[in-house]
């Protein structure tokens, strides 16, 4: 076969000598599933033809008169898929079908699309919709005349395939942005539409109920009329159009009828699928919703009779998954009714709030066998739905948000009537725990909805309804199920009762989370993963509390009797199967560790030897990164704390990582490499100032440019070469000075960018800080005209600001005569542009203590340590410079941005790339390269100009009273005078 | 020490954000589309069986006027009496044919053009010795000219409108009165009519007629008539039509009269929707003081159009805005915010939004005056159409207040309001909010309080619908969510709640 095909390959020469038939063998090749190797080949050949004129009537025809159906659907798919491909018009670019065929196609598909079988028909509806998208109205204006001529067909199925068409075709009205042109569309649309879509609406009825004994029917008009339901949406959506506020009675009433009808006959045996009856259902109670929300004033009449209706609904449908996504929408829609203000009085009945309560919300919240299967069989879902609150179209979501909007107006009461029935579920538990342990997790789960108001990830529970008494609830039903031996048992209350303790945490008193820990350390033993992953998790939100002082509300002291068997639990916990990557599990530990400190010391040597197997282990396939995440700082915790108290243990560290590390480097596990970068710089760091040879030997791979391609590889990597520059830059100097080239390369690939220059500066301020002075003699004047090429290239106020930090830092490691120097050997008096185009004016820009400190240290030698300032005509400039240094002193930072520049960031960082991870724990403390030899700098202004004015007498108090500003000069004599020192 | 305008020039900066701030204004779309019913408030553009005022005795005017039950004519019957050169027959026929044309139901206007009879009709308007084949003849053509478009373009070209204008001089009242009344059909008709009857020097005709002793049933239907002059964009009517309307304008608005005082509040409202160029020649009337007390008026039909009157003028400039500020417009929003009816609220609040887009100095006057508790009371419970226009005024707010004004606004409970309609189901809306909570907390950096606001945030259940909106099939929706969520919730420091060490990608 496939030599064939090559033959043919080659044979064909052009397309006017190919024939139905080439198509066809092409397109079974491409579907038939055992030619998959084929496939590839087909498709390329097709889409190397697709360019010609023709080839999509050609599709349409095969799709038409083929015999074969399988032919006749791949003709289909091909199609949908060509006209996606070509049939937009890019600006600039060729249009890809030519106009003959667009005029034929239109003039075809939507006649073959309503002929064709429920298959083609899909793909022929989609490829409608793509083409309606582009040409629709304006170059498709007969397209709904044609559609509505066919709702008088009386063939369902024809009216189905416009109705499908029509939906996506109008679907978009429901998300995009008014404008007058989406708006004229619209109009257009309801002119022709809007009156036959009525007219059909009432005639399906009108069928539903002559047809009400022929299920085959019947499922063709209910999917008819969901479909007109989802029309009405998007025709509705934008604003309350003219044509459906006059026959808004029609419509409404109708809905209603719907909501309330029911026929055995549509009912169906799936449990999970819903059926057409809730899929319409589902749709009106939408419906009915965008109308109260949108168009209250002109809905209001209808508004009670759909409370009811819809009440009604959620009374009589049951618990089976199949109802869910109806039984969530129209409960949020009584959640939405009951906050308005005018709709309170639906609501104000006792009866009526014990029956809702009592009918609509308690059933939602109870446990099902859907939640208990989830439990047991697949606790990441189960987790991320209970936890982290992405439950938004559950049942038990939405009868949350019910209480809520319940308890806007009817807080007492509905909090009585719950009361009645948490005692009751809890009796019921009670008197058989083994049968109604249920009844129990449905009341708690109320009195957690009931009692929270406010809630934080941070914090659980910021604000509780003041009438439940959560304390109380505590002690006696929550604490009991914590305290029960068997961990193993009634694995979901367990849950339940540990989630309790997490997300009400601020609300109990410390003596009982005290009460709580060592039970929650106990439950890190149980076998079901949902129990065990709650307890870290809230031994996890429990450390991070804070008590009076900022200190953590749970010191070491109270934790010591329970450390070990906490480390214990927790790391035998991740032994589980199906917690191996546990990702609370080891942001538990992190925290552990963390809050114990010095008292995890002792365990540390085998607690690091379980984290690096840990380690090795998934840095084979990472695949989830919180848990690498916090497996990381872990690391950096263990190194940070024992390093702490015993430096010299830095080597042990190294021993157990390096391998490791060493792996991750050659696999290049690019996920890893900047926690990787990161951890060793924090283990450099330790060093006092000498650097190991296996840094050494590193040395050279870091600066391979491969490397820095990753964006997020660019921060841990700069750090790190800043840590071997801080620690070994003798050494680098000394015995890989071939190696400076190469480093300098670095900075120079990165002050190119305008997203990463201020990591070339941090590069170059500690190249110019610790090499030795001789090693970059030679390079000095190159790194300048880098930065002046940036400079005029593109001047953004971040390189500015990094720039002034550099030259001033320059200036005080190499004195202010160097810095002159080097500017004027690069051109003559670009010493002195430099001051007044950048200096002076933007001086003001600099952020940062540090940086700030280094100017001023950097612009008072300049002043007072550079002769040509004093001689040349750089002396005009002396007042201002000092001005702004005064203004750098005393001014709030200017931290304005011009407004060309508020999107650097996005612009020059291409694609998705691996962001960069930090690492909180591998921080490091901030560095002032100055330190204390200048401990306040206005001092140290006053101080030089005093030593200035002393070489020469006269002339620095003249310059002073003639061009600085008075407020300028009042700071000053105020430096001088806490300086104890006069101007001479 | 330069310091104060160092820190002004910021302030500045900050405010704009290098958005021009008339763009942060919401103005209303020229012509736009619209879906909805015609607004039930608006005055009618053309008017049909209006019961003239000066109408004098029935009988003396028509010896049959009261027997019309025993007369029906058909078309034919009409074509030949009006075509019939005998005077008594042409007062039948264009009796009979005006009486068809103000039946309520289908009046065969289309018929009575087709038989040719408009320029006969026009003819008889010429005959001042003939008044009551005048009056007759003038009100079968108001009829015709209160059609559609094309009826009123019919009436036009049959060289009706110099003989119009012509009656208006008619001593006798009620014909005069009909003429007013056919020339405000025409001009209502659109911008060309319009202006073909300003050509005409209909401003001049009609301003002659206000006297002190004209009644005012006849002053009604003239302001009317003037209100449409001043109606209709695209182009406006010139600018020197407009400053001879005014002072009669102005005068009118001085009345007590409701229906004078509501179409003279009509044409106001017209007048100043357009741009601040339009806006300053009302303002320089120095109307604005009354039109706020107009927006106090008992009639809603006086209040709403004043209402939008001072509406279009707080659109314009922050001067413009100034002197409705002066004018007490601040004191009389709070009661309209609080208006029984939706459709004031959502003027009023469309009102504030604008005066929300000016300068802190005004955002501070909107304070003291009380409008927040109103604002955020419509944010909570108003109509949907009051909402987004609130929802404007908040991120107008935001955008421009201070950090004092904006940390205010939240504690009045805006923040909440606006987090609640996260959920409404309008794109547009959502970015807006969006927008707003940005401010918000662009407010909150500079007092270095963003890590505070997230928390609130967080606890008033923003952080869910944010990332819900993750999920919205608008683009540009989404893409505001998600760096909300990028610059706002996820913490610095990442292991206290690390919840995306990786973007999430759509």
């Amino acid at each position: 076969m496939r030599t064939i095909l090559t033959a043919q390959f080659l044979s064909l020469q052009t397309f006017e000598s190919w024939s139905d038939e080439h198509v066809c063998e092409r397109l079974t090749v491409s579907f038939h599933p055992i030619l998959t190797q084929i496939y590839c080949k087909a498709e390329k050949f097709l889409e190397s033809v697709e360019g010609n004129q023709n080839y999509p009537l050609l599709l349409l025809t095969l799709l038409e008169k083929s015999q074969d159906n399988v032919i006749r659907v791949c003709a289909a798919v091909t199609f949908k898929n060509y006209i996606k491909r070509n049939w937009r018009i890019v600006e600039d670019e060729p249009n890809k079908v030519s106009d003959a065929d667009r005029t034929a196609i239109k003039a075809n598909i939507v006649n073959l699309m309503l002929s064709s079988p429920e298959q083609i028909q899909k793909q022929l509806s989609d490829a409608i919709s793509i083409i309606g998208r582009e040409d629709f109205p304006q170059k498709w204006p007969d397209l709904l005349t044609e559609m509505v001529t066919r709702f008088r067909s009386g063939d369902f199925h024809i009216i189905n395939g416009v109705l499908r068409t029509a939906h996506s075709l109008f679907k978009r009205y429901r998300h995009e942005f008014k404008s007058n042109e989406l708006w004229s569309e619209i109009k257009l649309v309801l002119d022709t539409f809007a009156l036959p879509l009525t007219e059909l609406f009432k005639a399906t009825i009108e069928l539903c109920q002559t047809h009400a004994t022929d299920v085959n029917a019947l499922k063709v008009l209910f999917s008819s009329l969901t479909l007109i339901s989802k029309l009405f949406y998007s025709l509705n959506f934008q604003d309350l159009p003219e044509f459906f506020e006059d026959n808004m009675e029609t419509w409404m009433t109708n809905f209603h009828g719907l909501l309330t009808l029911d026929n055995k006959l549509l009912q169906t045996n799936d449990e999970e699928e819903a059926g057409l009856l809730e899929l319409l259902k589902s749709q009106i109670c939408d419906n009915a919703a965008l109308y109260a929300q949108k168009y209250d004033e002109e809905f209001q009449p209808y508004l009670p009779r759909f409370v009811t209706a819809i009440w009604n609904l959620l009374v009589s449908t049951g618990q089976e998954v199949k109802y869910d996504l109806l039984v969530s929408n129209a409960i949020q829609f009584l959640a939405s009714v009951c906050e308005r203000p005018h709709y309170k009085h639906l609501f104000e009945d006792q009866n009526t709030l014990t029956s809702i309560c009592e009918k609509v919300i308690v059933p939602n919240m109870e446990f099902r066998s859907a939640d208990e299967e989830a439990f047991e069989d697949n606790s990441e879902e189960y987790i991320r739905r209970d936890l982290e609150g992405s439950d938004i179209d559950t049942r038990r979501r939405a009868a949350c948000d019910l209480v809520r909007g319940l308890c806007k107006f009817f807080e007492g009461p509905v909090t009585a009537i719950f009361s009645g029935y948490v005692s009751s579920m809890l009796s019921d538990y009670a008197q058989n725990p083994g049968e109604n342990w249920k009844h129990k997790d449905a009341a708690i789960y109320l009195v957690t909805s009931l009692a929270s108001k406010a809630q934080t990830q941070k914090h659980g529970i910021t604000q509780a309804n003041e009438l439940v008494n959560l304390n109380e609830f505590f002690v006696n039903h929550i604490l009991t199920d914590l305290k029960s031996p068997n961990v193993n048992e009634f694995p979901v209350l367990k849950a339940d009762a540990i989630k309790y303790v997490m997300i009400f945490r601020s609300q109990l008193p410390k003596d009982q989370l005290l009460q709580a820990v060592p039970l929650l350390i106990t439950h890190l033993q149980a076998v079901s993963t949902v129990e065990h992953t709650y307890a870290a998790h809230a031994l996890e939100r429990l450390f991070t509390m804070r008590g009076p002082n900022n200190t953590t509300l749970i010191s070491p002291a109270e934790m010591a009797p329970f450390t070990e068997q906490l480390l214990n639990n927790l790391f035998n916990a991740l032994a589980v199967p199906g917690s191996e990557e546990n990702e609370y599990i080891m942001k538990a530990i992190m925290r552990s560790f963390s809050l114990l400190q010095d008292s995890i010391v002792p365990y540390i040597p085998t607690l690091i030897g379980q984290l690096t197997q840990k380690l090795l282990l998934v840095s084979k396939n990472p695949s989830k990164p919180h848990f690498n995440h916090y497996l990381f700082e872990s690391l950096c915790l263990s190194v940070r704390i024992t390093c702490k108290a015993n430096p010299t243990t830095v080597s042990s560290f190294e021993e157990a990582l390096f391998p490791v590390f060493t792996e991750i480097l050659q696999n290049d596990v690019q996920e890893f490499l900047p926690y990787v970068f990161q951890v060793m710089s924090l283990l450099l760091e330790i060093h006092s100032n000498s650097i190991p040879s296996t840094y050494m030997g590193l040395f050279p791979h870091l600066l391979q440019p491969v490397l820095w391609e990753r964006t997020g590889n660019i921060p841990p990597l700069v750090r790190l070469l800043q840590a071997y520059l801080e620690k070994g830059a003798a050494t680098i100097a000394s015995s890989a000075a071939d190696k400076i080239p190469g480093l300098l390369g670095v900075f120079q690939k990165l002050i190119a960018s305008k997203a990463n220059d201020h990591q070339g500066f941090y590069l170059l301020n500690s190249i110019i800080e610790h090499m030795p002075t001789d090693s970059i003699t030679h390079y000095r004047k190159q790194i300048f005209v880098l930065l002046f090429q940036r400079l005029q290239s593109s001047k953004t106020t971040k390189f500015i600001k990094s720039f002034l930090v550099f030259i001033n830092l320059y200036c005080v490691k190499y004195g202010a005569i160097a810095l002159q120097e080097i500017f004027d050997s690069i051109q003559p008096k670009m010493f002195g542009m430099v001051l007044e185009k950048i200096i002076i004016p933007e001086v003001q820009k600099v952020s940062g203590p540090v940086e700030k400190k280094i100017c001023a240290v950097g612009i008072t030698k300049i002043l007072t340590e550079c002769p040509s300032m004093m001689d040349t005509e750089y002396t005009k400039l002396w007042t201002p410079l000092l001005q702004a240094l005064i203004g750098l002193f005393e001014l709030p930072e200017d931290d304005s941005i011009p407004d060309d520049e508020h999107f650097i960031d996005i612009e020059d960082t291409p694609g998705y790339q691996t962001a960069f991870s930090q690492l909180a724990f591998a921080g490091k403390k901030e560095h002032d390269p100055i330190g204390d030899a200048v401990g306040n700098p206005k001092i140290l202004l006053a101080q030089s100009l005093h030593k200035l004015s002393t070489a020469c007498p006269g002339r620095v108090p003249s310059m002073l009273t003639t061009s600085l500003n008075a407020e300028a000069l009042q700071y000053l004599q105020g430096y001088l005078q806490a300086a104890t020192v006069q101007l001479v | 020490m330069p310091t104060k305008n160092v820190t002004d020039e910021r302030l500045g900066k900050f405010k704009n954000k290098g958005k021009d701030p008339a763009k942060l204004r919401e103005k209303r779309i020229s012509e736009c589309v619209e879906l909805r019913k015609a607004h039930k408030n608006e005055s009618f553009m053309k008017r049909r069986n209006v019961t003239l005022s000066s109408l004098p005795d029935e009988e003396a005017l028509s010896p049959d006027y009261s027997t019309d039950t025993v007369m029906v004519f058909s078309i034919e019957d009409i074509i030949k009496e009006v075509n019939s050169d005998i005077k008594e027959a042409q007062i039948r026929g264009c009796q009979a044919a005006r009486k068809l044309l103000s039946q309520e139901r289908n009046p065969p206007l289309k018929a009575i053009i087709d038989a040719g009879l408009l320029s006969r009709f026009v003819s008889f308007l010429v005959m001042d010795d003939e008044p009551t084949l005048q009056f007759e003849a003038a009100w079968a053509l108001t009829n015709i000219a209160s059609g559609t478009s094309w009826h009123t373009q019919q009436v036009v070209e049959s060289g009706a409108v110099p003989a119009f204008i012509s009656l208006l001089a008619s001593p006798m009242l009620h014909i005069s009165e009909q003429a007013v009344w056919a020339l405000g059909n025409i001009a209502g008709d659109g911008a060309a009519s319009r202006d073909i009857l300003i050509e005409c020097s209909v401003i001049p005709a009609l301003l002659a007629r206000i006297a002190p002793d004209t009644p005012v049933g006849y002053l009604r239907n003239l302001t009317w008539t003037l209100s449409n002059l001043c109606r209709n964009k695209n182009p406006f009517p010139p600018l020197s039509a407009i400053m001879q309307v005014l002072p009669s304008l102005i005068q009118l608005l001085h009345f007590s009269d409701k229906d004078i005082l509501s179409d003279a509040c009509w044409a106001i409202s017209y007048l100043s929707d357009g741009e601040n160029e339009r806006i300053d020649v009302v303002v320089h009337t120095g109307i604005v003081p009354r039109l706020v007390e107009l927006m106090g008026h008992d009639e809603l039909s006086v209040m709403t159009p004043a209402l939008r009157s001072i509406g279009n003028i707080v659109s314009g400039s922050d001067l413009q805005t100034q002197a409705a500020v002066d004018s007490g417009v601040l004191n009389v929003l709070p009661q309209l915010m609080r208006h029984p009816k939706a459709s004031v609220q959502k003027e009023a609040a469309w009102a504030l939004s604008n005066i929300a887009a000016g300068p802190c100095k005004q955002i501070q006057q909107l304070i003291t005056c009380g409008l927040l508790p109103p604002l955020v009371e419509q944010l909570t419970n108003g109509d949907f159409k009051t909402q987004r226009e609130a929802v404007w005024a908040v991120t107008n707010f935001t955008s421009g207040g201070t950090v004092e004004q904006v940390v205010q606004l939240v504690r009045c409970g805006a923040l909440e309001a606006i987090i609640n309609l996260l959920q409404v189901k309008d794109a547009k809306v959502i970015l807006v909010i969006l927008d707003a909570i940005n401010n918000i907390f662009m407010a909150a950096e500079k007092i270095g309080e963003t890590d505070k606001l997230s928390l609130l945030v967080e606890e008033l259940g923003g952080l869910d619908r944010i990332e819900m909106l993750q999920n919205h099939d608008n683009e540009i929706v989404y893409q505001a969510a998600h760096a909300l969520i990028e610059k706002y919730f996820c913490d610095p420091d990442p292991t206290l709640t690390l919840n995306n060490p990786t973007p999430a990608l759509k």
